[in-house]
């Protein structure tokens, strides 16, 4: 049960991070900037 | 080129009269100093369209067109009114909800200042307003009749400078634009990339009332032009995630800059010392005393640390948590990031630990919280020494800043008084003593002195200067005194220009770096997702503790991927070469050029002024009776009535060789022959052969020395009094001494060298054998050099013009890198890529080896960077784990990024130390 949680987790979160840096709000990845 | 091509271009201005590639060329060059290089515009004759970058002002672009002779019009029109779009992230969304019908995001502008959007022709503005109003943005369809033929742009005399304002169109119905000259200054903190840049004047940009920002990265100053209230630019650029405070006096901006970089760097060892003590405190308690597995024993000190831990990450590593969730509220992600996301990570696991331990299974109670605060106090440590090698970086321009005089001694009311520069006027007398610097630019009006303007020219020998003789601000009086009238004074004078231009160069991204900024873009998201998927494979195929190396994994992934090697790689390098090159009085304008110049295998010269003197002087003198000084003297006699530029060389060196001038009366000038008058009742003539022959004078005797003359390229004039031929002069515009000498530099370094001349073959024949020229183009019309160029491109070459900048422009606008030589003037700044401050051709081979010095330090740097991320990252990842049983400590992966940054930094310092070859060769020219 755990490990179906943890996956989906990471699944979600996966999902997460396309969705809200590619799909949402910007379509321009060039507004991001590395800090260093 | 390639890296300029990614760009997408749009279709932005209708044209008309453009016929040719020369057009075409005339077209590209005007707008380059709007796209930053001719690259960035593409010319469609069939279309008669010009294609331009999304972000160009085309109010500006129009004009510019317009005045290059080509009437020119924005093809965009007000197609919709908007309401709610404020920042950038609006235009964003609105130009990706209109893609469906632009068919790219960059087919709408978004004028944020009107609340207008500008459509091309054909788009359907109700589906457009839905399309927008659906995205969040209330919208409403424009009258279509009234802007459809838009009128065209009236013309504004003195916006030809103005800064460019993305999605600006001329013909929208709104209050003026804007077109004050007003600049803000920003002293900026914070920003370390070239990504932050764009992401600074995009701020700037929002701000209303700004016209133009402009932010450079090898000052950290920020210029917002337009009538914009500071305060409202400050916040602008804090909500981006950066500190700004405004300059109120420019000139202190340097000491500003100076003594902020020196507290950010005390603060950051600060921060480096807490978080590392505690980060090896705690191994050290962990280790030796206790234990990094929870126990009953220890579970209330392992809380206790993890609060402490808490404290010392929020006090020293705030700013990369701050930096991240303003980062992430805008939908990007940036290097903090991924260190927030690495370190909390490590903390959050080792809290829940330490608070829950009967959740894990034995082997996966281990605390990290050392590993949070190691990572921070090793960044900090590696920003510290970052900041410290970048200042190194900015030397050229200290450099230059340290030239400026504080004081002048001013004479007024007849009396000598030192007074701060600042408050010198023009016309104002200053006396300089020997070993003293010129505060201002100016035109000697008493006595003479040799000054040494090396600082501004590379030129290493001080110049010989007598009154009339135009002096610069920065040099240095090496010999006598004198006083000068200032013509030219504050941000006017030649220096203030030179250190304007090369900070802005130092700024400007080449086209590689452009790339570099793409990469690193999609990047760091990215490594977010491979964190994700290092540790779901640790949990489901890993070894026990699964969660422990799933969390080791995954912390250590988010750590090491570092873009910011890669972020910096082309800045850095850039800022040194930029400056070294301007150290040896090449000023660059453009990253572009400095990129381009690496890679020149033609150099096109013009003749006059560039390889030679750029005016005539008297080269032989040769007498058939009498001595060379009574032969001068008669033809200094007759010429001094004369203008013409043959009788100035005359009279010149008359005067050098202190022949003096016979009284000649009855001048006459005779045109396409030469000179008469009459001397003690004799005839005088002095001018060509076939005139003094039809005189009937026999030339016979001075066949040879003629002959000389014209193998060397010169011009003979027989003097003869009465029947009897005198001797003849041959003036010829002389070859500078180092041109040979530079030109061989340019065949050495395998580039192929060309003259154009308006001279005829014969002529140019004799220069291009004596300077060793490969190449001749002769009786070419200053028109055809553009074509010229253009031709040797089409054959393949990456050719540069090198040309005085003036009547060469097309020319030098036409070629991959133009070099204005020798007149350190504006327009020959402007007109070129390159501008050399020494009429030297070494210059020209100094900028090429400097170049190709820097192409291949940002080759290295970017390298060093892929290599760095490709390797790292999957040892990172565990790959070794299964041969070697290898996994990468998180705390490791701090040090590793922190040395990956410092080392680019280091290399890109190294650039400082190269010196072009044959240096000597210059010195000894000179």
């Amino acid at each position: 049960m755990a490990t179906v949680l943890v996956n989906l987790a990471g699944l979600v979160l996966m999902g997460a991070i396309v969705w809200w840096f590619w799909l949402s709000g910007s379509g321009d990845a060039g507004a991001r900037h590395d800090h260093h | 080129m390639a890296e300029a091509e990614m760009e997408t271009l749009v279709p932005a201005l209708t044209i008309t009269g453009a016929s040719c590639q020369g057009c075409a060329k005339k077209i590209r060059a005007a707008l380059e100093p709007l796209t930053g290089s001719t690259d960035r515009v593409e010319v469609d004759l069939e279309n008669q369209t010009v294609a331009l970058p999304a972000d160009t002002d085309l109010a500006d672009a129009s004009q510019r067109v317009t005045d290059a002779g080509y009437p020119a019009e924005p093809l965009w029109q007000p197609a919709l009114s908007v309401s709610g779009a404020t920042c950038q992230g609006c235009a964003r969304k609105i130009r990706n909800a209109l893609e469906p019908l632009t068919g790219a995001p960059e087919r709408t502008h978004v004028d944020l200042e009107k609340q207008t959007i500008l459509l091309m022709p054909g788009i359907d503005r109700n589906e457009a307003a839905e399309r927008v109003t659906e995205a969040g943005y209330p919208a409403q369809p424009l009258n279509e009749e009234e802007p459809a033929e838009p009128e065209q742009p009236e013309p504004e005399p003195n916006t030809a400078h103005q800064t460019p304002e993305p999605d600006k169109a001329p013909e929208v119905e709104a209050p003026a634009p804007a077109s004050h000259d007003d600049q803000v200054q920003l002293s900026v903190t914070g920003a370390t990339c070239a990504s932050c840049v764009a992401t600074i004047e995009k701020a700037l940009m929002s701000v209303r009332g700004v016209t133009g920002a402009h932010m450079n990265l090898a000052d950290n100053t920020a210029t917002a032009t337009g009538d914009a209230d500071p305060d409202a630019l400050v916040q602008a650029v804090e909500s981006a995630g950066y500190g700004a405070t405004v300059i109120e006096d420019p000139d202190a901006a340097d000491e500003q800059k100076q003594a902020q970089d020196r507290k950010q760097y005390r603060d950051m060892m600060v921060k480096m010392a807490v978080s590392l003590g505690l980060g090896i405190g705690l191994m050290a308690y962990g280790m030796g005393f206790g234990s990094m597995m929870i126990s009953d024993a220890n579970q209330l000190t392992w809380i206790n640390l993890g609060i402490l831990t808490f404290a010392v990450m929020v006090v020293t590593g705030g700013h990369f948590f701050v930096g991240a969730a303003k980062a992430f509220r805008h939908h990007n992600a940036n290097m903090d990031t991924l260190i927030a996301l690495g370190t909390g990570t490590a903390w959050i696991y080792s809290m829940v630990v330490s608070l829950f331990p009967g959740v894990f299974p034995d082997m996966a109670r281990h605390v990290y919280f050392e590993a949070s605060a190691m990572i921070i106090g090793l960044i900090n440590l590696g920003q510290a020494l970052e900041l410290r090698a970048k200042g190194k970086t900015s030397e050229a321009v200290r450099r230059l800043l340290d030239l400026r005089a504080k004081t002048a001694r001013v004479i007024r009311d007849g009396e000598e008084q030192d007074i701060p520069v600042e408050q010198v006027r023009k016309g104002d007398h200053i006396r300089v003593r020997p070993g003293e610097k010129l505060p201002v630019d100016g035109v000697i009006v008493d006595g003479n002195t040799r000054i040494d303007e090396s600082m501004l020219t590379g030129e290493p020998m001080p110049v010989n200067k007598a009154s009339g003789d135009e002096v610069s601000a920065g040099t240095l009086n090496t010999h006598g005194s004198i006083v000068y009238e200032a013509t030219r004074v504050g941000s006017e004078t030649a220096l203030a220009q030179i250190i304007r231009l090369v900070k802005k160069a130092q700024g400007s991204k080449p086209a590689i770096g452009r790339l570099a900024d793409k990469i690193s873009a999609v990047f760091v998201p990215s490594v977010m997702l491979v964190a994700v998927v290092t540790a779901l494979a640790w949990f489901n195929f890993g070894p026990d503790p699964r969660v422990v190396h799933m969390m080791v994994a995954a912390t250590t992934v988010l750590i090491i991927a570092c873009p910011c090697a890669l972020g910096l790689a082309t800045p850095m390098s850039v800022i040194v070469g930029v400056g070294k090159a301007a150290e040896y009085g090449a000023l660059i304008r453009q990253g572009d050029a400095l990129q381009t110049a690496g890679k020149l295998d033609l150099v096109i010269l013009d003749k006059t002024g560039t390889i030679t003197e750029g005016h005539p002087a008297v080269t032989h003198v040769h007498a058939a009776e009498g001595g060379e000084d009574e032969l001068l003297a008669l033809a200094a006699g007759l010429e001094q009535h004369s203008e013409h530029p043959l009788a100035e060389a005359i009279l010149e060196r008359a005067k050098s060789d202190g022949a003096p001038k016979r009284s000649v009366i009855g001048f006459e000038a005779l045109n396409g022959k030469g000179v008469q008058g009459e001397l003690n009742g004799e005839p005088l003539r002095l001018g060509n052969r076939r005139w003094l022959e039809s005189e009937g004078i026999d030339l016979a005797g001075l066949d040879e020395a003629a002959r000389a003359i014209t193998d060397e390229a010169g011009t003979p004039l027989f003097l003869a009094r009465g029947g009897r031929a005198l001797g003849v002069i041959g003036v010829a515009d002389a070859i500078k001494e180092d041109s040979e000498a530079a030109i061989r530099r340019l065949h050495d370094a395998g580039i192929r060298v060309m003259m154009v001349t308006g001279d005829v073959q014969a002529t140019a024949e004799a220069i291009a054998r004596k300077a060793g020229i490969d190449d001749i183009r002769a009786e070419v019309l200053p028109e055809d050099k553009a074509e010229i160029v253009e031709e040797m491109r089409r054959k393949g070459h990456t050719v540069a013009m090198v040309g005085d900048g003036i009547n060469d422009a097309p020319a030098l606008a036409a070629a991959d890198v133009g070099f204005a030589i020798g007149t350190g003037t504006d327009v020959a700044i402007e007109s070129a890529a390159i501008t050399l401050m020494r009429g030297s051709l070494h210059g020209v081979a100094d900028a090429i080896q400097i170049s190709r010095a820097t192409v291949r330090n940002i080759h290295q740097n970017l390298f060093g960077a892929f290599i760095y991320n490709t390797l790292g990252i999957p040892i990172a990842a565990g790959v070794l784990y299964p041969v070697w049983g290898i996994l990468m400590s998180p705390i490791l992966a701090g040090a590793a990024m922190s040395l990956s940054s410092v080392t680019v930094v280091t290399n890109a310092n190294r650039l400082r130390l190269f010196k072009p070859r044959h240096q000597s060769e210059t010195q000894e020219g000179n």
